[in-house]
């Protein structure tokens, strides 16, 4: 199944901006997380924190809903499903 | 009713909504949550769009590393209270309106006091935990809270319609880590635009809001993205389980 990854903010310093993905069915976002640290290494220590766990404050959006609330890294992906993962600004 | 002087200063405008827009608009009493980089160009703004009233809280003093981008204060305001240096420019730049600003702390034992009956608040804050505390005023009391912020050259906002859209909650659950952030005054500029031009097209009833759309700036690359949103059913500040609303209508 294909889906569509986009990253924001500065994770565009590692990554071009929209990126289409083939997985096995039944792929979670985690493996997702793992390819895109397959291509960018560096993109690991910006998502993730001691011991390989995500910075909570990390946002990682499934078709607009935050994976928090749904099954977290082990979400589910179904095809044609849109990821999106940022880290919030929080300045002003 | 407009005066003479109120019609011939809004004058471009009422031609884009009417004489009832500049009224609605006159009528309106707007929250704006800080008066740093992103306060300084919302308030700017809405002041010479006419908001009949503007609230502006703060409770710091106007500093050097300040002026890159707080652009409602000159090199003569450092040291002053931001509150003072805001009010006498705004009210300047539109005597028409009416100027409230307050040097107070936004927490939970004064936000009640503060934001009173307002139409709008708008997010103009440098930190989480004061957004998370508009949001559930904001949702408490069924007030429309529009949420800006930014760090380097990117920038996010979203138009929150308590009841009727995502609130910061179901978006941001965990706050960013707290940090000195880098910044140049373009960027609060550009984000506080769009969350000024926000407030005026709800005030005024026109045009198609950011509910539920995740407005994102890329300044680096010159782009601008959009996320849809949804709501989180069991938020804990707007969904069916909320327990923590602290803040009563």
């Amino acid at each position: 199944m294909r889906v569509k990854v986009r990253l924001f903010a500065i994770l565009r310093e590692y990554l071009p901006k929209e990126l289409e993905m083939e997985l096995e069915g039944g792929a979670t976002v985690r493996e997702v997380l793992n390819r895109l640290f397959g291509m960018a290494p560096a993109l690991r220590s910006e998502l993730t924190g001691e011991a390989g766990v995500l910075k909570e404050y990390v946002i990682i959006l499934k078709n607009g809903r935050n994976i928090d609330f749904l099954e977290g890294p082990e979400t589910v992906l179904e095809e044609g499903d849109a990821i999106g993962i940022f880290p919030p600004a929080g300045g002003g | 009713m407009l005066s003479p002087r109120e019609l011939e200063r809004y004058a471009r405008q009422v031609m884009l909504f009417g004489e009832e827009g500049q009224e609605r608009l006159k009528k309106a009493t707007i929250f704006i949550a800080g008066a740093g980089g992103l306060g300084s160009p919302v308030s700017i703004y809405l002041a010479v769009a006419g908001v009949g009233t503007i609230i502006l809280v703060d409770n710091d003093l106007v500093e050097r590393t300040n002026l890159n981008r707080q652009i409602l204060h000159f090199d003569r305001d450092i040291g002053r209270r931001k509150t003072d240096s805001a009010g006498e420019k705004l009210q300047a730049i539109n005597p028409d309106i009416d100027v409230r600003v307050i040097d107070a702390t936004i927490d939970a034992d004064s936000i009640d006091r503060l934001v009173g009956k307002a139409d709008g608040i708008v997010d103009a804050m440098d930190n989480f935990p004061t957004r998370y505390l508009l949001n559930e005023k904001a949702c408490a009391a069924d007030i429309p809270f529009f949420h800006g912020a930014i760090r380097g050259l990117y920038g996010q906002v979203t138009t929150i319609l308590p009841g009727r859209t995502a609130c910061l909650k179901c978006i941001f659950p965990n706050p960013p880590p707290k940090e000195v952030f880098p910044v140049v005054g373009m960027t609060p500029g550009l984000i506080g635009m769009v969350q000024a031009t926000e407030v005026l097209k709800y005030i005024v009833g026109s045009g198609d809001l950011l509910a539920n759309r995740l407005f994102l700036w890329d300044g680096m690359r010159a782009c601008v993205d959009e996320i849809a949103l949804e709501n989180n059913p069991s938020c804990s500040v707007c969904g069916k389980n909320r327990n923590s609303i602290r803040v009563e209508k």
